[in-house]
């Protein structure tokens, strides 16, 4: 009798371990929709998100969103993911360490959200395309097959550029440089005073600089030729070139970049900017809300410039970060998640989200900007001045081959004189190469 | 001196299994055989919430692993593709595997003989002699054990700071300038930095792992040593050492497997395998591959490697130091 007794006793906490494991059930068939909503908490918090599901609830009595919001929100969605259950929308743009959007466009397993641009914004009588502004989709950001299908709907984009400080070049009386020549005068010019003229967090941060500079030396085309791996681009006089300005710029680096270039680290390098011990660094317009309680330099105020052009009057171009909102092909709420993304276009979502700074692509809101953002937004305003939204197209997985790594990270070895730039194209094309085979 | 023995037989068990048994009694008591199976049957019934776990989250995961590493796969799709040894096919191509293969090695071998040698010098030291204040200093030397990576890390931000750093301020300070490093920056020395946080982190847990074992050793062996004439090295190699040789190779083949999973999370937190790839590691590779690079296929076959290379180097190490056991 005991031992039958202890035998269901452990039989049950056996059971009871395993049960553990799995969540508890599903909602109840109430009628009413629940969204899963999964966003990253970036700079720009998490306060704004509620209370735009709040309005959004509130004129929509049969849906219940559930939101999910984390600084990894990657670590927390995968799992589930795994074991087939999918968040409807997910807010969480590309470029992230664990690169979740991009696995899902390798695996095409994204939903076509091309229906959402010409869905009329939920109470307003415009669509969501005729909203947007020009050239923000149909890149391959938000279109990752290069085709004319939207997988990844825009929501947030800030400009990216080299940021410095006004104050110490009003102080000194410099231009901020319009062309190459003149950045590498004002290195030399700097140097004397011992400010170095650039420096960057980590390599990663690399990217606003590459993406703007291989677009102002060889156009638009060569640019996106570099991101598609056309065969042979980084043999071309245009990749050769923009890799001896870098080679050139990155003999200019502040001594300490390296050193500093970690995870750990990174916020010294841009103080460095704060001290005025370094005058350029590529960054995006978060950088004044990280930065905001650090100490600086007296009369410091964040500038932002886009690089200086190749060719004297070329065009330039702003890397712009573009964070993006899609539908897994799995949610189980395509439907609501479509709608529910055509409201944070509208004007009420909007006005919660500029509160925040987080800056929607629609006409006109760059406009309703204040303050030091605004300034920054104002950039693309200048004729000369394009916006530039992309990065390297996916292809299938090619093992061992992260041609951003190769692209980026080899700027620490150039700085300290572990690799060539001879060394470096040639890695460079290698692997341009294995990925063109790939995408074949 | 010390005497070579097998384990003491255990007496207890063979009496009850001499003992008569009640075969005569029939008073509702049950065949020994019955019983026996009962409590068989009560054991596994007790093992099984443990197995069941243990095959659930060690086994099954592990098996997977295995399997995985045959596959190219991006870690969400439904879509499989069997590509049988082709992942380590492409292992042996791939530079940085190769690279990150070379720094786990280095870091192994340094780490280990370093920890080891240092945390067997000084448990000797701190039973041997007594020392005033050393439970103090088992203290701070047992604290970094306890500290999370995540505060490690940021302990030795501070101290390698290449202007303002610890390291740098105390050689300056010495008029030693030109020793002054960019520790976490430059390449050729980045990897041992990340030794010595490893070798600091985990120095004090063997330390106190050894002082437990060499306390047990009774004290007229070392007191019969000194009136033959022994110094304290000669002690130190012919008493303690063979002594405590069983902890020893047990605590080395936990290490080894430790060090494995300690140097990811410290790469990953001090340096993120930068510069340039320079203190990539086994399992931070395998990290990057499987998840930024989508490469679940190739990072799980990276995953079989270290299975095999922790397993072998385990296997290596304990044939190596095996030894008569000796007691005393």
């Amino acid at each position: 009798m005991r031992r039958s007794l202890a035998l269901a006793g452990t039989a049950v906490t056996a059971l009871c371990l395993l049960v553990g494991c799995s969540s508890g059930g599903d909602d109840a068939g109430s009628g009413r929709t629940t969204l899963k909503v999964a966003a990253l908490e970036g700079g720009y918090g998490r306060a704004m998100y509620s209370e735009v599901i709040k309005a959004y609830e509130a004129s929509h009595p049969d849906v219940d969103v559930q939101l999910q919001i984390s600084k990894s929100i990657e670590d927390e969605i995968t799992p589930n993911m795994k074991a087939g259950k999918y968040p409807d929308v997910v807010v969480l743009g590309q470029g992230r360490k664990a690169a979740l959007p991009e696995t899902l466009i390798k695996d095409k397993a994204l939903e076509d959200l091309t229906p959402v641009l010409k869905t009329q914004v939920p109470g307003e009588d415009r669509t969501v395309g005729d909203k947007l502004t020009d050239g923000i989709v149909g890149n391959l950001n938000t279109n990752p097959y290069g085709t004319d299908q939207t997988y990844l709907m825009p929501l947030y984009y800030a400009p990216t550029g080299l940021f410095y400080n006004q104050g110490l070049f009003m102080e000194q009386g410099w231009q901020v440089p319009a062309t190459w020549d003149e950045m590498f005068e004002l290195g030399d010019k700097a140097k004397k005073q011992g400010i170095a003229l650039f420096t960057y967090p980590t390599s990663g941060y690399l990217d606003s600089y590459f993406y703007a500079l291989l677009a102002d030396i060889g156009g638009e085309q060569f640019y996106t030729d570099v991101m598609t791996y056309k065969k042979d681009v980084w043999k071309t006089a245009n990749a050769k070139k923009a890799l001896d300005i870098t080679t050139r710029l990155l003999s200019y680096a502040a001594p300490t970049t390296v050193g500093y270039a970690n995870e750990q680290d990174f916020t010294k390098n841009q103080q460095s900017i704060l001290d005025n011990k370094a005058l350029f660094m590529p960054n995006g317009t978060w950088i004044t809300g990280e930065m905001a309680d650090a100490p600086r330099a007296k009369g410091f105020a964040w500038g932002l410039t886009p690089l200086p052009a190749a060719t004297e009057g070329g065009k330039r171009y702003l890397t712009t970060s573009v964070e993006s909102a899609w539908v897994p092909g799995a949610a189980r709420n395509k439907d609501a998640a479509k709608d529910f993304i055509a409201y944070l276009y509208s004007d009420k979502a909007a006005e919660i989200f500029a509160k925040s700074n987080a800056i929607q692509p629609i006409e006109g809101i760059a406009n309703s900007l204040t303050g030091e953002s605004a300034e920054f937004y104002k950039l693309y305003e200048d004729p000369s001045v394009s916006a530039l939204v992309g990065g390297f197209a996916s292809t299938a997985p090619v093992e061992g081959v992260d041609i951003k790594a190769t692209l980026f990270d080899t700027a620490n070895s150039i700085i300290s004189g572990d690799t060539t730039e001879a060394k470096w194209q040639s890695a460079l094309n290698e692997a341009s190469e294995k990925l063109r085979q790939a995408g074949d | 001196m010390t005497t070579l023995s097998t384990p003491p037989h255990d007496s207890a068990e063979r009496t009850a299994r001499s003992a008569p048994s009640p075969r005569g009694s029939r008073r509702g008591a049950r065949s020994p055989v019955r019983r026996r199976r009962g409590d068989l049957r009560f054991v596994l019934a007790c093992l099984l919430p443990a197995l069941v776990l243990f095959a659930v989250f060690m086994v099954y995961p592990t098996m997977n692993v295995f399997r995985m590493s045959l596959y190219t796969w991006s870690g969400f799709s439904p879509d499989m593709k069997f590509v049988g040894l082709d992942n380590f096919r492409h292992l042996m191509d791939d530079d940085q595997f190769v690279r990150a293969f070379q720094n786990t090695v280095a870091l192994l071998v340094v780490v280990t003989v370093v920890t080891m040698g240092m945390g067997l010098f000084l448990a000797a030291i701190m039973t041997r002699q007594k020392l005033r204040g050393r439970n103090l200093l088992r203290f701070v030397l047992y604290i970094p054990n306890i500290l999370s990576v995540v505060v490690i890390a940021a302990i030795f931000s501070a101290v390698y700071d290449q202007k303002n750093g610890l390291l740098n301020g105390a050689l300056r300070l010495l008029s030693l300038d030109g020793w002054q490093q960019v520790w976490l920056g430059n390449q050729k020395i980045v990897l041992y930095s990340v030794a010595i946080a490893m070798v600091w982190q985990s120095l004090g847990y063997y330390m106190v792992l050894y002082m437990s074992s060499m306390a047990g050793i009774p004290e007229e062996l070392y007191e019969a040593a000194s009136l033959d004439g022994a110094s304290v090295t000669r002690q130190f190699f012919s008493i303690t050492l063979p002594l405590i040789w069983q902890n020893l190779r047990t605590s080395l083949t936990f290490f080894i497997m430790s060090a494995v999973n300690l140097s990811f999370v410290l790469v990953r937190a001090m340096t993120g395998g930068g510069p340039d790839s320079s203190s990539e590691v086994l399992l931070s590779y395998m990290y990057k591959q499987a998840y930024t690079n989508s490469s679940y296929g190739y990072g799980m076959a990276i995953g079989v490697v270290i299975f095999a290379f922790s397993f072998l180097v385990s296997l290596l190490v304990s044939r190596a130091t095996r030894r008569e056991p000796l007691q005393f």
